[in-house]
């Protein structure tokens, strides 16, 4: 706080600056994240994450078998945490919106522990606690262990990670023309349009099925 | 409806709010801890100072979350990565002001970003709530097949792929642990995920601490999940 930066104006801005703020901080981003996860539970919409990986929690919702969701999640959380200190940026995709918005959710759910989740004062909370606990853990990591994990090894998850989105969208296609002849002439029109509009062509896929589906079920 | 709607606009001001402060943070990276993406830095940089080219960049992926949202009830991972802390810096950024005292300002950045993360996650979710049972069926009978050939088939083989790319002692961790993840969990990528990291940081760093704290919790957290799992008792012991 004392060191104030000559282009930073105001106190709001020195003090947001320590780092006893960002436990907060990250607290606060968990909370909404995990909440985020209690409406998708709850309402069917609202989780903060990619289709492919709220699917993963999908399948647990569904089928009862949350592993692959917590294993997956929670794989990411760990590496990320190891990760923030060691660079100074904490991602918080990996770390926050996968691993506490699918992973411990998905944990918590396998063994039974639906309150937190069920409940959406209770998964603000629950939220915020395990921002906290983490917050404090990397600001811990970042004070005593310097010489951390490789950040290579976060690159090339990350690599990898980024690759599986885009294998999504032919995924889709596939899958809407196993459905049906008119939902899988709407996946291929929407991701042709998805595409010549430098947009994710797995949005466009689900749309065009949706649409063309639905026109088709409306009228026949 | 009424929920959905108060409970969005708690989310979206929490999440956006400190999302956005921890954005304006990274500008001080890595003098202070901060979070959220190098990517998303990037791209703040990009635009630094224009609030029309930050606007319109958080808007092409609110129109990729839309249809996200519609489809799935996924948010996807973009809105509080850019649509936020774009929206946010924009609004900060309206009538010519400099970046290094607004953009660069976590106080600021965590108003915009709280009042931006409102507006945003409410009309995403009340959008996504508008849509017909009938359409969201179709949606999840589609989506479903899709992601379960993507996770029982598809994300193995890229993150094996990228392990055994990677060196061969990244090659071999991720080939273990995925075998035994593959084995234990049912499903491979977490083992591979973990192979790579330990993998990674042997080949840079050599067995240091921090591999041999890792590993432990790797060797704890499969048994334990064997042990839930009954994988012990499928053994026989």
């Amino acid at each position: 706080m004392e060191n104030k930066e000559g282009t930073m104006t105001g106190k709001s801005a020195a003090l947001l600056l320590t780092d006893k703020i960002f436990p907060l901080l990250v607290a606060v981003a968990c909370a909404a994240i995990f909440a985020g996860t209690h409406m998708y539970v709850v309402h069917g919409v609202g989780a903060f994450n990619e289709i492919f990986v709220v699917q993963m929690l999908d399948e647990g919702l569904n089928g009862g078998d949350f592993a692959a969701a917590a294993g997956f999640a929670t794989g990411f959380l760990i590496a990320r945490v190891l990760e923030g200190p060691l660079v100074g940026l904490l991602d918080i995709g990996g770390s926050l919106m996968t691993g506490v918005g699918i992973g411990i959710p998905a944990m918590m759910l396998a063994a039974g522990f639906t309150g937190p989740i069920n409940n959406f004062p209770l998964a603000l909370l629950t939220g915020g606690i395990i921002g906290l606990i983490i917050g404090i853990v990397i600001i811990l990591v970042r004070k005593l262990m310097p010489e951390g994990i490789s950040a290579s090894g976060t690159g090339v998850m990350m690599g990898a990670g980024n690759a599986t989105g885009r294998f999504l969208g032919p995924l889709i296609i596939l899958s809407a023309i196993q459905y049906g002849i008119p939902s899988g002439l709407g996946a291929i029109i929407g991701a042709a349009i998805f595409y010549k509009l430098d947009r994710h062509i797995a949005g466009g896929a689900i749309l065009g099925a949706m649409i063309l589906a639905g026109l088709v079920q409306m009228f026949v | 409806m009424i929920s959905i709607i108060i409970k969005s606009l708690i989310i979206g001001a929490l999440g956006g709010g400190a999302i956005a402060a921890g954005a304006a943070r990274m500008f001080h990276t890595p003098k202070y801890q901060s979070m959220g993406a190098f990517r998303t830095l990037g791209e703040l940089n990009a635009c630094e100072g224009d609030p029309i080219a930050h606007y319109s960049f958080g808007l092409g992926f609110l129109f990729n979350a839309a249809a996200a949202v519609v489809a799935s009830g996924a948010l996807t991972q973009d809105v509080l990565h850019r649509v936020v802390p774009n929206f946010a810096a924009g609004t900060l950024l309206l009538g010519g002001k400099k970046a290094e005292n607004t953009m660069h300002d976590p106080g600021k950045m965590m108003v915009t970003g709280a009042l931006s993360g409102a507006i945003v996650v409410t009309f995403l979710n009340t959008l996504a709530s508008a849509i017909p049972e009938s359409l969201s069926v179709i949606a999840q009978e589609i989506l479903s097949p899709a992601s379960s050939m993507m996770m029982k088939t598809v994300m193995p083989i890229i993150f094996w792929m990228a392990a055994l790319d990677a060196g061969k002692i990244t090659g071999i961790w991720g080939t273990v642990l995925g075998g035994l993840a593959q084995m234990i969990m049912g499903n491979a990528v977490p083992g591979i995920v973990l192979g790579i990291l330990i993998g990674q940081t042997v080949e840079e760093k050599g067995y240091n601490q921090s591999v041999k704290v890792m590993i432990t919790i790797v060797v704890i957290m499969f048994i334990t999940i064997a042990y839930f799992r009954g994988f012990f008792a499928k053994l026989g012991l």
